[in-house]
């Protein structure tokens, strides 16, 4: 009796959860897609090159990570939310093992920080109700209902970091794992410079009132595209690496659910990180290339791909919710083909912004008239 | 009038005392009946308010008992129905509730309320109460209660959840073990949107609650009440105020009568009938066998030392075998220009029965309307014939405002509060509370209830010199003197000084009682510390500076001088306190009270023992020391021309020097109902008494071993089934 009510609220929990996630994407297609924007990481650049994977792996062999490899590469790095590289932002990489725009083997999306603002889909989504920026301030009342979500900006926030090559990017929520030898593990995934170099950017003592305020300080010099154009300068002028790695752990019956929370680190002692490939990047692309490039979670083998989620309140449910989000990227794409494509970032003196809309005011303008 | 009565001996008065006490003394009654005439709280007395003389306010009043128990029935049932059960719903400890909690009023924000006892519970919706968590707050006022998330996400839970803060409000103890039980209820509640729980931790922000807070109003440490019956920081048990009603409800009729025919036919009140409508106390009942035997030098000398003002008896430097009891009229504080405060000094012999014999009195002061030089002295002796006897009417009635106002309101009612604010501000998970808050509950309320019945606009300032400001700062000196820091009570000057000599046997049984508690929970004691530190440093930093320490002494001139060095060395004595001990000094002033500890996490060398005395102290003070004071009200002045608190100039050239059949001088007619009203309240509506431990909080071996001393204190006329367990009257 007690399996089958357990059955039953089980089913209704992953219902729940689908209903969720595609209302939710629902929400963004009509909110944000089709007005051609992503969530949350327009402020980008692309790039190309390629990622060879290391032959001397201390990981376990997997079929996907044949020993020195070498795959195609695109990434693309962001700041969210802003559209101004000189606010105090969480910095992303994406990459895939392709040099398409969206097509792929292998995706992963990655964010500053080892640890996150939110940790489930319900999480996420009062994480995105409590938003209420206004001039660049944001998240206050998240911050002060929700202790970790507040503990994690501060971890991942970046302010004026001398590139984006500089930064630690971390997958945070784990992954399948199934090696050659068919045995059930998990994955985290995160990026260092190849040099590993000292990462710049973190802000200390950033206080409790204060997390809230992303805006650019007083009297800033850097330009609202600083971090695009450094990058573009770096990969033009020198070698751009980096070293893509992997954290593995055994999974076990009696699981302990705090495993996939992407609010707990792995201990580095008993799970370390080993280099996984190493990336390099060959040139950037421009604005048109790097908008267009898309990254999702269900571009990767299905022995590596997201652990399933039993409800909206599991750990997992974060990638669930992220792998059933395509059809954003898809109403996305469809709304460049009906309104052109959207403007790049103007260098200009409209600071502590996101207004996309006001960037593409003129275009759309246009195209309405025309 | 001679030593004793003409024809009559000592043997005589002490028989017809013993007969007069036991006519009448105080017998307290049965319950009431639902439909008998009633007080829902003590705060609703007033001298001058009809309360019960209006059939409107009488129907208005059944209406309103209706409806609370009503409220009170639904309430039960709905306990009953949804029993609170003390079991934690879910198994995972996965997901928690914080904040901080600090108190609210200004100046005291950054202050956390530590040990706080806090709670989060679901409703489901059929109702029923579940515990999802509970716990206490950190050292910082910091709570972190984790709970069971996918327990709490179940959808059987409404969508409001409920984190409570828990207050202590009655301690009990089982009357077999001693086991202490806290009966907790809810200060202050919030509810949680089960929709804004995500799992991991919700912050509730900061928590300021309005929760014991002081007063800022006065130069006295007292607590902030709002309102007493709605929004007190704590409120009297329902035994409390049944038993108030049930003796208090006949003294109202009375008042209320006297209060009309006043109003609408003077001519058919007086004195006489007034004294003769309340109930007869001890000096009516004395004189009305043996004229006189409440009159004589005896009677006087026996009741200075052990009646109600249980006067302090001062070797006299000059005359060996002699002593001196002082006693400080208006001084320099604030009076009104209708009735005389005059400082008396009495001069007394140790006579052969051990008892003391008056040999001089010397009146300082304004004693007519017309000379008004507060230093004028008039010294009398027993040759003096009538204006010996009128000497020694002053003398009582100085003695009895001083000793109302001083002893009584000062050195217990607010002597006893500070202790209770700052425990209750502080100690929590400590067994201190256990041992304390028994003796320390209700005094904020009776002493707020004093604030308007008895000070301003109350009984004292319209039946004395006293003003109502005068009242307060005369107080708040007086505090000035009181210390728990080497404390011990007064010193027997002959085996006749039963006050003394009862005082020191309680004591000993508040040493037995407090090192036997010390020694069952020493090891909690330690380990909740800092409740203690915090607890110390509330007491002295509200403590009021040292008696007359703020006033600047190059300034007084030779008169005040004398005056002054007078009232600090009697008063230091009176209250037992060592003025050779170093206190602290905030913001300038030196406080009175001594600290517990310094240290904050554990008792440094000495300051278990200090914390010990100060428990004793604070006992001492709430119990004994009240009820000796409050209960001979009743006996000394419960007799309107014997004893009352202040004398009339009236308009003769000698003042008050009067005999007592002139009534110019005596409480006009409204003021003496008002005066047998008064007396008759504070003293007939004790309830909670250590030994009878009507509501089970006294801890057992305290009854115990007072009641293993009954034969011992009757013999020094204390009926020990009489003490009270605290000042709640
Ligand atoms: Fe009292």
């Amino acid at each position: 009796m007690g399996a089958i009510t357990r059955g039953i609220k089980g089913f209704f929990a992953k219902l729940y959860l689908w209903i969720f996630c595609k209302f939710f994407t629902f929400i963004i297609v009509i909110t944000l897609s089709l007005k051609r924007k992503r969530m949350s990481h327009d402020n980008g650049i692309g790039a190309i090159g390629r990622a060879t994977i290391v032959k001397n792996q201390k990981f376990p062999a997997h079929d996907f990570f044949e020993p020195g490899q070498v795959f195609d590469l695109r990434i693309r790095h962001a700041s969210a939310t802003f559209l101004d590289d000189a606010m105090n932002c969480i910095r992303s990489m994406s990459i895939k093992f392709s040099k398409n725009e969206f097509k792929s083997p292998f995706d992963l999306e990655m964010n500053t920080g080892e640890i996150s603002l939110f940790w489930s889909a319900w999480s996420f989504f009062k994480f995105a109700q409590l938003r209420k920026e206004k001039y660049g301030v944001e998240y206050i009342e998240y911050y002060k209902k929700y202790p970790e979500g507040l503990e994690g900006a501060k971890i991942a926030l970046r302010r004026n970091p001398n590139s984006f090559h500089d930064l630690r990017y971390y997958s945070k929520t784990p992954f399948k794992f199934k090696g050659k030898d068919d045995i059930k593990r998990y994955a985290k995934y995160r990026i260092i410079p190849f040099d590993n170099i000292p990462e710049t950017g973190i802000v200390d003592n950033l206080s409790d009132v204060d997390t809230g305020n992303q805006r650019i300080f007083p009297n800033e010099t850097r330009g609202r595209n600083y971090l695009k154009e450094e990058y573009e300068t770096r990969v033009k002028t020198q070698e751009v690496k980096y070293r893509l790695q992997i954290q593995i752990r055994t999974a076990q019956d009696d699981e302990n659910p705090e495993i996939f929370n992407n609010m707990v680190p792995w201990n580095e002692e008993m799970f370390p990180w080993h280099d996984l490939a190493v990336l390099e990047i060959e040139k950037t692309l421009n604005w048109e290339d790097s908008t267009r490039t898309g990254f999702s979670l269900n571009n990767m083998p299905k022995t590596l791909g997201y652990i399933p989620a039993k409800s909206i309140y599991d750990y997992n449910s974060l990638n669930y919710m992220r792998a059933h989000s395509e059809w954003a990227r898809k109403a996305r794409m469809f709304s460049y083909k009906i309104f052109k494509f959207p403007r790049p970032i103007p260098n200009d003196d409209d600071r502590n912004s996101e207004d996309w809309k006001k960037i593409q005011k003129n275009k759309v303008s246009k195209f309405l008239r025309s | 009038m001679a030593i004793y009565p003409p024809n009559k001996t000592q043997k005589d008065i002490d028989e017809v005392y013993k007969r007069a006490y036991e006519r009448t003394k105080i017998i307290y009654p049965k319950k009431k009946t639902f439909f008998s005439p009633r007080l829902r709280t003590l705060h609703q007395i007033s001298i001058d308010k009809g309360y019960l003389a209006s059939t409107l306010v009488g129907i208005g009043d059944f209406c309103i008992d209706l409806v609370a128990a009503c409220i009170a029935a639904v309430k039960k049932i709905n306990r009953k129905i949804f029993p609170r059960e003390d079991v934690i719903h879910g198994t995972k400890k996965d997901s928690y509730v914080t904040g901080k909690i600090t108190f609210a009023k200004k100046n005291d924000l950054t202050t956390p309320i530590h040990h706080m006892q806090v709670e989060f519970w679901a409703r489901t919706f059929f109702g029923g109460w579940r515990k999802m968590s509970s716990g206490h707050t950190d050292e910082e006022g910091v709570f972190k209660l984790y709970f069971d998330f996918i327990e709490a996400k179940k959808f059987k839970y409404r969508r409001s959840f409920h984190f409570e803060i828990h207050q202590v409000e009655h301690v009990f103890f089982n009357q077999d073990s001693g086991e202490p039980r806290k009966k907790v209820s809810v200060f202050d509640s919030f509810k949680v949107k089960k929709s804004d729980l995500t799992g991991m931790g919700y912050d509730l922000g900061l928590i300021q609650l309005f929760y014991w807070e002081y007063r800022d109003d006065v130069p006295i440490p007292r607590v902030v009440i709002k309102e007493q019956n709605e929004d007190a920081p704590e409120y009297y048990s329902e035994g409390r105020n049944e038993a108030a009603a049930e003796q208090f409800i006949p003294i109202e009729i009375i008042k209320d009568k006297h209060l009309l025919q006043i109003k609408r036919n003077p001519q058919s009140i007086s004195i006489e009938s007034i004294q003769d409508d309340y109930p007869t106390n001890l000096t009516v009942a004395m004189e009305r066998e043996i004229p006189g035997s409440t009159r004589c030098d005896y009677w006087f000398g026996r009741r200075m030392m052990n009646g109600m003002s249980c006067a302090t008896f001062l070797p006299d430097e000059k005359e060996k075998g002699k002593y001196w009891v002082k006693i400080f009229g208006s001084c320099d504080y604030e009076v009104n220009q209708e009735f005389a405060f005059p400082t008396v000094y009495g001069q007394f012999k140790i006579a052969d029965n051990g008892l003391p014999l008056p040999t001089k009195i010397i009146v300082k002061g304004q004693t007519d309307a017309y000379n008004k030089n507060p230093f004028q002295e008039k010294t009398f002796t027993p040759n003096d014939g009538e204006k010996w006897e009128q000497a020694k009417r002053i003398m009582r009635v100085s003695s009895a405002l001083s000793s109302e106002i001083d002893d009584h309101f000062a050195g217990t009612h607010l002597n006893t509060e500070q202790y209770a604010i700052a425990v209750r501000r502080n100690v929590r998970l400590n067994p201190v509370a256990e041992l304390l808050l028994p003796h320390l509950k209700e005094v904020t309320l009776i002493n707020h209830t004093a604030d308007t019945n008895l000070i301003g606009p109350g009984y004292i300032p319209r039946a004395s010199a006293m003003t109502a400001e005068g009242i307060i700062e005369r107080s708040k000196d007086a505090l000035g003197t009181h210390d728990w820091k080497n404390w011990k009570p007064m010193e027997p000057i002959s085996e006749q000084h039963t006050f003394a000599i009862a005082s020191n046997l309680f004591w000993d049984v508040v040493h037995q009682f407090v090192d036997y508690f010390f020694d069952e929970n020493e090891e909690d004691i330690k380990k909740y510390w800092y409740e203690i530190y915090c607890m110390s440093n509330d007491l002295v930093n509200n403590s009021v500076p040292l008696f007359l320490s703020e006033q600047d002494s190059r300034k007084w001139t030779g008169e005040e001088r004398e005056l002054n060095q007078d009232r600090i060395e009697y008063n230091h004595l009176r209250a037992c306190f060592d003025n050779t001990l170093s206190r602290d000094i905030i913001n300038g002033k030196k406080k009175s009270i001594s600290s517990i500890t310094k240290s904050k996490n554990t008792p440094a060398e000495g300051d278990m023992d200090n914390l010990k005395d100060m428990c004793k102290y604070a006992i001492m003070v709430a119990t004994f020391l009240h009820t000796y004071v409050n209960e001979h009200q009743y006996e000394d002045i419960g007799e309107v021309l014997y004893c009352s608190l202040g004398l009339r100039y009236g308009d003769k050239e000698d003042g008050i020097f009067q005999p007592e059949n002139d009534y110019s001088i005596a409480p006009d007619l409204t003021r003496a109902t008002q005066m047998m009203w008064f007396s008759n309240l504070l003293s007939r509506t004790e309830y909670g008494f250590i030994t009878r431990n009507e509501e089970h909080d006294i801890h057992p071996y305290f009854s115990k071993l007072l009641l293993d001393k009954k034969e011992e204190f009757a013999k020094l006329h204390v009926n020990v089934e009489n003490i009270e367990s605290r000042t709640n009257i």
